[in-house]
């Protein structure tokens, strides 16, 4: 009996129990027992892709300079190398200029929907851990009033929503997630059953739309705002393809996500919102 | 020495598959760093330290997701258990034996991974693109891997990873 104890494979059979227990008992999303564990390895992360981020960005800006002293040497040789140095100060100014255009771009957004939404800034400082969830990590926690279930926006649409939040970072699940549903409508048909969720390979399917709607590619899909989280109104995508389900008394449609996942840089927090036929109805 | 390098791996790993190489998917995939750590120390150590440390990792990506806690530690876990097998019968100093243990690891993770899912999530449905997603992170792995395999194969001999008392 006690032999049994000196095996090295009990105990690693011990181990893992343990944690198939943990799974069951406080695996869930839901679960607050391990968000304190949970909350201090991401903060031990956050500066450290804050820097990585901060890094990136001058990088990118040393680049282009070096770029520019290179090309200062050969002008010396010829005058015809004045253009490719006016063409690398171009470069410069137009990553400037998309940074501005970005930044205004948010600015507007944000004064334009002041009235309906109360919004934070933030900037994309991760991505996801693994391929299995789709999310991204931003540079402000609860010390901005950030909390979970807070919808996630940019001009363009719907990101997501917050699932983890520390002090001075989030985790926002992106709506391509499989896990994430979203209730839609269907803008021209007015369909209002729909529920969005996330198909892998960055794609968005609409489910559960009655087969006599009539739903037509090219349009457009925003949220319903039937659900506490998310305010009605605010892009999904586009009506790609439909397809009508085996059963018959439903279809599909696959749709293009709005926002593109894979540039996302700055975006938008709805701490709160007001819905448009109820007033001050709180967004968490 | 050896351990702390153990313990500083797994953080670096996760730290530079959140920020790097995400700046670089192939096909919205990033590797999986922590994984490819994983399977290597579990070729090197055999199935039970490999068990123990696997779920460790797999424990500490967990808690940083924040979602389903225990799902990466099973999954990793398991696959150490099962890649810990190869550590007696092959040659370590072949490459193949990363790369074979890299794209049989990430299948086992895979399919651990979908299974779990299975039972815990409601809903949950196997679909094409998971099958695509797979076949990239098995070819990511591989890349990243090969590399990751001629350091570690070079450091558990007579590097920052060689076990006190060992011939490896």
């Amino acid at each position: 009996m006690f032999k049994l104890f000196e095996k090295k494979g009990f105990w690693a059979l011990l181990f893992t129990a343990l944690i198939l227990i943990l799974v069951i008992k406080l695996g869930s999303s839901n679960s607050q027992s391990l968000s304190g564990a949970s909350q201090l390895v991401r903060e031990t992360y956050a500066p450290l892709q804050k820097g990585v981020d901060l890094v990136q960005q001058g990088l990118i800006h040393i680049g282009t300079k070096l770029l520019g002293v290179q090309s200062l040497e050969e002008r010396l040789q010829a005058e015809a190398d004045k253009n490719q140095q006016l063409s690398l100060e171009n470069m410069q100014l137009r990553q400037y200029k998309a940074e501005v255009e970005r930044l205004r771009a948010l600015l507007d957004y944000q004064n334009a929907q002041s009235a309906q939404y109360t919004l934070e800034a933030t900037r994309v400082i991760a991505r996801g851990a693994n391929n299995w969830y789709n999310t991204l990590t931003i540079d402000k926690g609860t010390d901005f009033g950030l909390a979970v279930n807070m919808p996630v926006i940019t001009p363009e649409g719907l990101v997501g929503k917050i699932i983890n939040v520390s002090s001075n970072s989030a985790q926002v699940l992106l709506i391509t997630d499989r896990e994430l549903a979203v209730g839609a409508i269907l803008q021209q048909t007015r369909e209002n059953r729909g529920i969005v969720e996330g198909v892998g390979n960055g794609q968005l399917k609409m489910i559960n739309i009655p087969y006599y709607s009539p739903v037509q590619e090219g349009e457009p899909v925003v949220t319903s705002g039937l659900s506490q989280v998310y305010p009605p109104g605010i892009q999904i995508g586009t009506v790609i393809t439909i397809q009508k389900e085996a059963n018959g008394l439903v279809q599909s449609a696959y749709v293009q996500p709005a926002v593109n996942f894979n540039r996302l840089e700055e975006v938008l927090v709805i701490k709160a919102f007001r819905a448009v036929t109820q007033p001050a109805e709180k967004g968490v | 020495m050896r351990s702390l390098i153990l313990l500083l791996l797994p953080f670096l790993a996760l730290f530079f598959q959140t920020t790097l190489f995400r700046a670089i998917p192939i096909h919205g995939i990033v590797p999986d760093l922590l994984l490819i750590l994983v399977i290597f120390y579990a070729v090197f150590s055999g199935s039970t330290k490999g068990a123990v440390y696997g779920a460790a990792c797999g424990l500490w990506e967990d808690l940083y997701l924040g979602r389903m806690i225990g799902i990466s530690a099973i999954s990793k876990g398991i696959t150490a258990y099962i890649m810990g097998k190869m550590e007696g019968p092959v040659f370590k100093d072949n490459i193949l034996v990363g790369i074979i243990g890299v794209v049989s690891g990430t299948i086992i993770n895979s399919l651990i991974i979908i299974i779990i899912s299975f039972i815990g999530i409601k809903g949950f449905g196997l679909d094409k693109n998971m099958l695509a997603e797979l076949i990239y992170q098995g070819i990511y792995n591989t890349i990243i891997a090969t590399p990751i395999y001629i350091w570690y194969f070079r450091s558990s001999g007579a590097g920052l990873l060689k076990e006190e008392g060992l011939l490896r």
